[in-house]
């Protein structure tokens, strides 16, 4: 029994380690309603820096503190000042892109200055440890359990009890209001951006420490138990970012009693997605508080949509079509392959985010259960590939459908991050189904592309097969955005009280664009199985489903045609840019962040 | 359709006919062209690290092999293409390589599921795929242009196995391991050896890559009552837990698979990896004249910098990749039939190496049995510790 100690305490010290991101994130949803995606990134320039200060410079620890604090702070407010200031008046979606966006360029450039093998960040403090339970703390735990809850409380205080914290409140409550009265958004934006990224930095420097590791990877990571924390805690609330984080840690560690290790991160996001249900504004959230968005069109961008002529689209769709009797390379062929791929994962997303106003941040899970579908379904049961192609895509519509049902009572950033979530679940009972999904093996020896008992393996026909299938997925989508049906869909994106004034079930139809949308998203992930003739469960990965947004948003939400030019765009960028190496992630984020500020209703614009 | 869309369409094409028509292969270089080799793997992305490694081992036996007259005259060279370890891209670069005749055998790529995913391309292609790190069980399945000089597990996990029940009289064991293929393959190899030897394996926890917490995993572990832990880690992941597994109290023996072996690990574990048993295949005190040149040219080229594991399996790829293309020529065929005619290349982490032509592995390796002491990796001494 003594072990239960034991596993609480852990659960504790890894629950601060947690809340010294979350505490930031909290912060900056409070004032901007925006998740800042790219706090994980300031973490890492903070652990960068420490590193520097640390190894380079000997600094002892209070002065380290001091410049991580600094540096990241003058980061922060860059990233304010160039990186969201200028997207004020656009959509709500385009801060958090652009966020992503910094996050890669961030990222990259601190791999770029300092390679990407981990290094040793030591810790500053004695190395003495006191008996607690079974096992042992020391003095970095209580550190960073100090840094962790007095930045709280003083983060509470300040919103509570000075001028600049009530400016910040009001702010957050009602922008224009609060501009009204003369409080100086501007300022009080930069000052929350600054103290954020002063905390996210020291939490990189506080965490490298604990572990005595940093490396280049651990933005992503940390972004995302951060948000979890922040989210179950109630998003924008910083005492509840606290505690949140600390029941994310007890919830793992427990977890890992009970389970065992590899289901740890499982029972993570399923607190996540138990606490949106039961309480959609996370758990410390008043009730008072305002709904979590205002209700109409937020993601919307105002937009006239780019009227592509009949006669173009059928001159671009010809020389598609019969691009393979031209002199290109199969090389040329796949990168289209794979652009046709994620574009049907675009127009699906594009359905489900576009037109009906549920950004889903975890698409890539739908293309993960098409994929096993099909690739199981062939494989042990002999179906003909084409047909469980089709199964695929039908187990990602029903069974996707069936996880999302829960968030659909959710709004705005909520349900990006319950379906976030829930993307990163299937990951993870895909990973420990072992019986059925092979776990960490994977599948290897999936048959190829077949129809009609003819394989399909040279690049021309499988370009053939991509492309038609996708043509056909975006002919009926045209189709059905232009029926009753589809209007339906953005009378609820647009304003869905109205649209249930009208009478209109807004689950009964959420559930109909997940389904279309799923079948998209699984023919694709099935035809990728049979294309990569191997998969597991990181295949179809968290980047996947934000490339899958990225392609959705720039070439307009809702827009078919949109869908794909950017999945084009997307999958061809990068292949242009291979020629830069190691720079070419870095190119990719400022194109996306060009993108985001100077067109922020996409290419094709909304429909 | 928009600019962007038939821009980049443009572009590749160009790119495209500037490396040939599709399809066509053999040599058409002139004998003074160097010999180019095209190479998958992580540049950036969160594996990028791996990427890194490979180049420095690569370039090291390039310089070599360049100052010993190239390949009958002809320098050797590659072209190293970012996948990200990521399938999509992997299946890009390998169609590039495939259609760009100049390119005579592909190295990588890093993780299972991009270079498996690129595997029938190669095949079909008749291009040879030389996995260096592809350690799951069906990499070499894909095909007979799928080969591999990954340390194959079925041979490591029974030496580490060995090291730890026999030599160190270890009776109960606690088995962490990386929940990757590779990780879980080399677990089911390290049980089933272990038990064979007479141990009992007390607990196995695998856990995922970006995993940096393991105290609740270690409450676990030391409530089995092992008398010694198991870990088939990376570097990075084994220093963590040998460090956590320190401060939460556990005092066990710690034996680890030969992944740890890097300076990284004795830099990032610190005093917590003292004492640390590891068998390994690569140790830089082992006397073989190639180990010996390896580790001096190393230094010699990267200022000081210590060679791990990772470097050495590239250098060991890039050299087996010289022998092969020296008896096969430019023609893709013959490169595949020339990794059946290899024999003894000389190599740092398998001494002299030929290949199994059923596998198409490199069987028998050569294995040290260190101990980490006063911060170093010294050959264990046979004194329990």
């Amino acid at each position: 029994m003594s072990s239960w100690l034991d596993y609480t305490i852990n659960g504790l010290i890894v629950g601060n380690v947690y809340a010294l991101v979350a505490v930031g994130l909290a912060l900056i949803f409070g004032v901007s309603r925006l998740i800042n995606f790219a706090q994980g990134s300031i973490y890492l320039v903070g652990a960068y820096i420490g590193w520097v200060a640390v190894v380079q410079l000997h600094t002892p620890l209070p002065l380290t503190i001091i410049v991580v604090a600094v540096a990241a702070a003058i980061v922060g407010l860059i990233i304010e000042r160039f990186g969201l200031r200028p997207l004020q008046n656009s959509v709500r979606i385009a801060p958090l892109l652009a966020t992503i966006g910094i996050s890669f360029v961030l990222d990259q450039l601190v791999m770029l200055t300092f390679s990407p093998n981990p290094r040793a960040l030591p810790s500053q403090l004695p190395d003495v440890r006191f008996q607690v339970g079974g096992g042992t703390i020391g003095p970095l735990d209580l550190l960073i359990a100090g840094v962790g809850l007095t930045s709280a409380l003083l983060l509470f205080v300040f919103l509570r009890y000075s001028k600049l914290g009530w400016a910040v409140r009001a702010t957050a409550q009602d922008r224009d209001a609060a501009m009204q009265m003369g409080v100086d958004v501007n300022r009080v934006n930069q000052a929350v951006f600054g103290i954020a990224a002063a905390l996210g930095g020291v939490s990189g420097l506080l965490v490298g420490m604990y572990y005595n590791q940093i490396d280049t990877a651990m933005s992503l990571q940390a972004t995302l138990k951060g948000v979890v924390a922040e989210v179950v805690g109630g998003a924008g609330n910083v005492p509840g970012a606290v505690i949140g984080s600390l029941l994310l840690g007890l919830v793992e560690s427990y977890g890992v009693a009970v389970f065992g290790t590899s289901y740890r991160n499982l029972f993570a996001f399923l607190l996540l997605v138990i606490v949106l249900v039961l309480r959609p504004n996370g758990l410390f959230a008043s009730a008072r508080q305002a709904p979590p968005e205002p209700l109409t069109g937020t993601f919307i961008a105002p937009s006239r949509p780019v009227r592509i002529p009949r006669w173009a689209l059928l001159v671009a769709a010809g020389v598609f079509a019969t691009l393979p009797f031209f002199p290109v390379s199969f090389y040329v062929l796949q990168t289209l392959i794979n652009a046709w791929l994620l574009g049907m994962l675009a127009l699906s997303l594009t359905l489900v985010a576009g037109t009906v106003g549920q950004v889903s941040l975890g698409h890539a899970a739908l293309l993960a259960i098409g994929a096993y579908t099909s690739a199981l379904l062939s494989l042990n049961f002999s179906v003909p590939v084409g047909l469980a192609i089709i199964a695929g895509g039908l187990m990602s519509a029903a069974l996707g459908t069936a996880l999302i049902s829960p968030s659909f009572r959710l709004r705005g950033h909520y349900v990006s991050i319950a379906t976030l979530a829930i993307g990163e679940i299937v990951s993870l009972v895909i990973l420990n189904w072992e019986s059925v999904t092979r776990g960490p093996i994977g599948i290897s020896g999936i048959p190829p592309l077949s129809l009609f008992g003819y394989d399909l393996v040279s690049p021309t026909s499988i370009y053939w097969f991509s492309f038609v299938v996708m043509v056909v997925l975006a002919l009926l989508q045209g189709r059905l955005l232009g029926s009753h049906l589809g209007r339906s869909f953005r009378a609820i994106r647009d304003d869905d009280t109205a649209a249930r004034a009208y009478g209109l079930s807004l689950n009964r139809y959420k559930s109909l664009a997940f389904i279309f949308g799923g079948f998209a998203a699984g023919v694709s992930g099935g035809i990728a199985a049979h294309l990569y003739s191997y998969i597991n469960h990181e295949t179809f990965n968290t980047q996947q489903s934000i490339l899958a947004l990225t392609v959705v948003i720039l070439g307009g939400l809702g827009n078919v045609v949109g869908a794909i030019v950017g999945a084009v765009a997307l999958v061809g960028l990068p292949e242009v840019f291979r020629i830069a190496a190691e720079y070419r992630i870095l190119i990719y984020g400022i194109v996306l962040l060009l993108l985001v500020r100077f067109r922020p209703q996409g290419l094709l614009g909304t429909i | 359709m928009s600019n962007i869309d038939r821009r980049t369409l443009v572009k590749g094409s160009l790119a495209a006919m500037m490396a040939g028509a599709a399809g066509s292969r053999g040599a058409f270089a002139q004998s003074s062209e160097p010999i180019l080799l095209g190479v998958s793997g992580p540049l950036t992305g969160p594996n990028a690290q791996y990427g890194t490694q490979w180049k420095q081992g690569f370039d090291l036996a390039l310089d070599e092999i360049q100052a010993a007259g190239g390949i009958n005259g002809r320098k050797l060279t590659y072209n190293f293409e970012d996948s990200q370890s990521d399938p999509r891209q992997s299946v890009a670069i390998a169609q590039k390589f495939v259609s760009d005749p100049r390119i005579v055998l592909e190295l990588g790529d890093f993780s299972s599921p991009a270079s498996m995913a690129a595997s029938p391309i190669y095949q079909r292609a008749g291009l040879v795929q030389f996995g260096f790190t592809n350690s799951h069980p069906d990499f070499t399945k894909g095909g007979d242009f799928m080969w591999s000089t990954s340390v194959s597990q079925a041979d490591e996990q029974p030496l580490l196995a060995s090291y730890a029940v026999k030599r160190l009289g270890l009776k109960k064991l606690a088995v962490l391991h990386l929940n990757t293929d590779w990780g879980r393959t080399s677990r089911d190899y390290f049980v089933n050896a272990a038990k064979e030897y007479g141990a009992e394996i007390a607990v196995t926890e695998g856990y995922i890559a970006e995993e940096r917490d393991f105290r609740s995993t270690l409450v676990r572990v030391r409530d089995a009552n092992p008398d010694g832990l198991i870990l088939i880690s990376y570097y990075s992941d084994g220093a963590l837990i040998a460090r956590q597994a320190r401060q939460v109290g556990l005092k066990q023996v710690i034996c680890a698979a030969s992944s740890v072996y890097s300076p990284k690990f004795l830099e990032l574990g610190g005093e917590a990896v003292e004492e640390v048993h590891v068998g390994t295949r690569y140790f830089p005190e082992d006397p073989r004249p190639e180990v010996q040149k390896f580790i001096a040219g190393f230094k010699k080229k990267y200022h000081g910098l210590e060679p791990d594991a990772f470097n050495a399996y590239a250098y060991d790829a890039m050299n087996m990749a010289a022998a092969v293309v020296k008896i096969g020529g430019t023609d893709r065929k013959a490169v595949r039939d020339a990794f059946t005619k290899v024999k003894d290349v000389p190599s740092v982490i398998f001494g002299a190496a030929t290949f199994d032509v059923a596998t198409r592995r490199v069987k028998g390796a050569m294995n040290a049995e260190l101990v980490v002491r006063k911060g170093q990796f010294a050959l264990w001494d046979g004194k329990p510790t």
